[in-house]
């Protein structure tokens, strides 16, 4: 697998933008979606989603991996959730659901109100996926310590950020090098003879030496930081980040979003599962 | 910065060795989570060995990089498995505290974390465990989030996750403290 943070980005529309566009988009429109039941207003929010996705110019056959475990990984929630939940759903009383019939074993009621809250509990997570696809592939990974500070968190904590994003590709590469040094060494971590305990304590001579490996390690970035007289006051960055026209009317609209969607879920039934007419049963 | 002598105000330091240990941590977990191991027996329980970092960082170098290499390192193991940063932001604020309730071990561990190593080896496990119990608490928050119901959390949610993550951190914890503990004494940590 490669850690290494892709720029897929490069260059497109959304690149081009103040990377704190990018961050303070996903809080509006994850705080958004889910405020959202009704799979209309939801679908309202998928398009916007997936437009502003496509505005990243991210190569999809780079990330197709990741979709594929993305939509693995949702249909999994949304079918585990409605089995366990055994048809109950909030805000809808169990006595007016339509129902279809029952889970063969399980006995879980399958409604039409169930089927509606769990298509739109899918294109939730598609859309919240699909806006938080650019923070990664769209963003230079030089700047997202410089686009943290910017966005208000203390400089030593936006510097921890910076540093955490520099530090996975290297000690990716470390992490590989002592796999590869324990088979040299006869150690097998997929095979071999025990239960759960056994195989975990098969990582023990794959982690150990990594960790420790990397805090031992991070002694000579300490001492740099400690020569420069780190921590004895404010830091600046060298990239300067300003909001353009552009930028302000894209944040303008993620905040009317939000806003609007916050006032429909009180004044509306935006915040409650809408179910067709037409999936209704006969 | 001994885990063992560390005063109530200098769990709350912030200095560079903090910023560093909290990258290093954070770093580590999102790059290992994406290893993980089914608990047999079981369709949805996943033993994450990467998980023990959290409460050993926290145990090893305090609540603040514990909380960071929860917090972030979790968002970071998203983004790479391609979940996405923030989409579940509750869950990584969860594991957040999971290091955070780890790395205030010396508030309430105090008495046998100034025994030998065997028993600092246990603390951090103990630390960990209790962790794990209450930091996970905050992914009830799906109840609102996400409208699911209590049991949905409950058995989907929270007992799969915590009995995966408290297998790995009882086993692995104390190996890691083992491991990192006289080579800290050495180094004059």
């Amino acid at each position: 697998m490669n850690f290494t943070p892709r720029y897929l980005g490069r260059g497109s529309w959304l690149a081009r933008r103040d990377p704190r566009l990018l961050v303070l988009a996903i809080f509006c429109f994850v705080f958004s979606a889910i405020q959202v039941w009704d799979a209309r207003l939801m679908l309202v929010l998928v398009a916007i989603a997936f437009l502003y996705y496509r505005s990243a110019g991210i190569p999809f056959r780079e990330v197709r991996r990741q979709w594929t475990f993305a939509i693995v990984f949702i249909s999994l929630i949304v079918i585990g959730n409605g089995l366990i939940s055994s048809g109950r759903l909030r805000g809808v009383e169990p006595d007016v659901l339509h129902l279809y019939g029952y889970v063969p074993v399980l006995g879980t009621p399958i409604s039409a109100e169930s089927v509606m809250f769990a298509a739109a509990q899918f294109m939730r997570f598609m859309a919240m996926v699909a806006v938080g696809f650019p923070l990664a592939f769209a963003i230079a990974p030089n700047d997202f310590g410089v686009t943290f500070a910017r966005l208000g968190v203390p400089y030593r904590f936006a510097f921890a950020l910076d540093l955490t994003f520099r530090f996975v590709p290297s000690l990716s590469a470390d992490y590989r090098t002592t796999i590869d040094a324990q088979r040299v060494r006869g150690l097998e971590l997929d095979r071999g003879p025990g239960g759960i305990f056994s195989r975990l304590r098969r990582q023990a001579p794959i982690l150990v030496p990594t960790v420790i490996n990397a805090i031992v390690g991070a002694e000579d970035t300490i001492d740099a930081m400690d020569l420069r007289a780190f921590g004895t006051g404010e830091r600046t960055w060298l990239r300067e980040l300003r909001f353009d026209r552009t930028d302000r009317l894209v944040l303008a609209g993620f905040v009317v979003l939000l806003v609007v969607v916050t006032i429909a879920g009180f004044t509306t039934t935006t915040a409650q599962v809408w179910v067709p007419d037409f999936i209704l049963p006969r | 910065m001994s885990s063992t002598t560390m005063s109530r105000s200098s769990l709350w330091g912030v200095d560079s060795r903090v910023i560093v240990y909290s990258a290093i941590g954070a770093a580590l977990y999102g790059v290992l989570l994406v290893f993980q191991i089914l608990v047999p027996g079981t369709t949805a329980v996943q033993a994450r060995p990467a998980f023990a970092l959290v409460p050993f960082f926290g145990f090893a170098f305090g609540p603040i990089v514990g909380f960071f290499t929860g917090f972030v390192g979790n968002a970071i193991g998203d983004q790479i498995s391609g979940w996405g940063l923030l989409t579940s932001w509750n869950w990584s604020i969860a594991n957040g505290l999971v290091g955070l309730i780890a790395g205030l071990a010396p508030l309430y561990l105090a008495s046998i974390m100034s025994r030998s190593l065997a028993y600092r080896a246990i603390a951090g496990a103990l630390a960990g465990v209790v962790g794990v119990i209450i930091g996970f608490l905050f992914v009830f928050t799906d109840m609102i989030l996400q409208g699911y119901d209590f049991n949905a959390v409950l058995t989907t949610e929270y007992v799969p996750v915590v009995i995966g993550d408290l297998v790995a951190t009882i086993i692995l914890v104390p190996i890691l403290v083992y491991a990192w503990e006289p080579l800290k004494d050495r180094m004059g940590r």
